[in-house]
């Protein structure tokens, strides 16, 4: 095992997203987006939603992320990195009907904000980030090359 | 053949309800095995956001959060928040009462104390009523396979409530899933999070593993984040618990179907039997009253 690569695992309360080593990882955190490279330095911080992007030689994995935080630390001289995320998913699953609801879906939530007709909001705020993130990320990656 | 014709009914109406009994068990089964998948699937994150507190509880000094608890709170003027997690549909076995009945021992046990309730599922609900107990909320539309989103906002709730509703405490009793034979009832504290626990569980890993202390950097600070990692930590956990508990309903609804069709065999075998008997004696009864009949004429 090289200890030039990351040992990159993306796990949700749902399932396990992703597990693999990786050359690095650009994740969005709280503070701003950071790349993190082999024997990057441990550290704890919250994850904003976005998109993280794994790479892998030429390969790109990019996966919608939102809500959660990361840990990174050394173990026996692999870098570790834990992203624990609310929601995660690669962006080849999210579809341009996905991303049409997905829309449709933001669009009314943020009529029913307006009218002011929202009791759950907690639950309301959390779909909405997740709809527009997923729009976001899919824009951004409509057209350009990825690993599936 | 009075009694034969009895017979008769009684055992075809067995031999329907063994085919619902049956039917029920296949579709718990089948539910069994998705809930199953869910709830050992989410154990990952449960297993890794857990680790990630332990690493960060060393850090803890004597804390002003309030999700985290030191030691030396007076334990008998507490005020608690209980989470009930049951089914919404009865016909399977115990799972039910024994997690009520592992309520009722926790409530005989915190006798003069607030004690509010949360109850997940509608068998909770009415239960509670019935003690009656103070339900503030209860949530009777959770899904059988329950997915993140729908469990979030009832996690948030609790947050809520425990933040701002001045408990002390915020208990969940819900079922362990342990196999499909085995699930426990269990009472466990999801709010405030112990120190000492923490700690305890650092010593032995330390011992264990002999464990280096790793320096973090926090970003942004330490104390944010750490309300912010225990705060998902126990939104998932509420999560985690629910999967616990439907896994375990299935299975206890699967194995419950599965002992009132065998039950059924049973009694369709006995009353086939007796049924066969009654008819044997008839017919022998018939013949000899012939014989008899022919041999008083001839």
């Amino acid at each position: 095992m090289s200890s030039n690569q990351i040992k990159l695992k993306i796990i949700t309360p749902e399932k396990t997203v992703l597990e693999e080593m990786v050359d690095s990882v650009t994740i969005p955190t709280t503070e701003g987006e950071i790349t993190i490279l082999p024997h990057h330095i441990p550290l704890v911080s919250g994850l904003a939603s976005g998109d993280i992007v794994a790479r892998h030689g030429e390969d790109v994995v990019p996966m919608a992320v939102s809500g959660g935080f990361i840990e990174v630390k050394g173990v026996s001289g692999v870098t570790e990195v834990a992203v624990l995320a609310d929601f995660a998913e690669h962006v080849k699953e999210i579809s341009e009907d996905a991303v049409r609801a997905a829309q449709a879906r933001a669009d009314e939530l943020k009529k029913m904000k307006e009218n002011g007709e929202v009791v759950d909001f907690e639950h309301f705020a959390s779909e909405l980030e997740r709809s527009l993130t997923r729009v976001k990320v899919a824009d951004k990656w409509r057209g350009k090359k990825y690993r599936i | 053949m009075a009694a034969g014709k009895e017979l008769k009914r009684r055992i075809k109406s067995i031999k329907n309800t063994k085919k619902i009994t049956k039917a029920m068990e296949l579709v718990s089964a089948s539910k069994m095995k998705r809930a199953i998948s869910a709830t050992l699937a989410s154990r990952a994150y449960a297993g890794y956001s857990w680790e990630v507190l332990q690493s960060l509880a060393e850090y803890v000094s004597e804390t002003q959060n309030p999700l985290i608890a030191g030691a030396g709170t007076d334990k008998t003027k507490e005020k608690i928040l209980v989470v009930l997690v049951t089914s919404n549909r009865s016909l399977c076995g115990g799972y039910n009462s024994q997690v009520t009945r592992k309520t009722i021992a926790f409530i005989r046990e915190h006798a003069g104390q607030t004690l509010d309730f949360i109850s997940i599922g509608a068998k909770g609900e009415s239960n509670l009523r019935r003690l009656g107990q103070n339900i503030i909320a209860s949530f009777n539309d959770i899904a059988d396979a329950p997915k993140l989103s729908d469990i979030y906002p009832i996690g948030n709730y609790i947050l809520d409530l425990y933040k701002k509703g001045g408990y002390d405490r915020v208990c969940v009793a819900y079922t362990d899933f342990v196999s499909a034979l085995t699930q426990t009832p269990q009472i466990a504290t999801l709010l405030p999070v112990k120190k000492d626990e923490l700690m305890e569980t650092i010593a032995e890993a330390k011992q264990n593993a002999s464990k280096a202390t790793i320096n973090y950097t926090f970003e942004p600070d330490y104390e944010t984040l750490m309300s912010m990692i225990v705060e998902k930590i126990a939104r998932m956990r509420v999560y985690q618990m629910i999967l616990e508990s439907t896994a375990s309903e299935h299975s206890a609804r699967m194995l419950a179907m599965k002992n009132a069709s065998d039950a059924a065999g049973e009694m369709i075998d006995d009353l086939t039997l007796a049924f066969n008997k009654a008819r044997q004696a008839g017919i022998t009864q018939e013949i000899s009253e012939i014989s008899a009949g022919m041999a008083s004429v001839s």
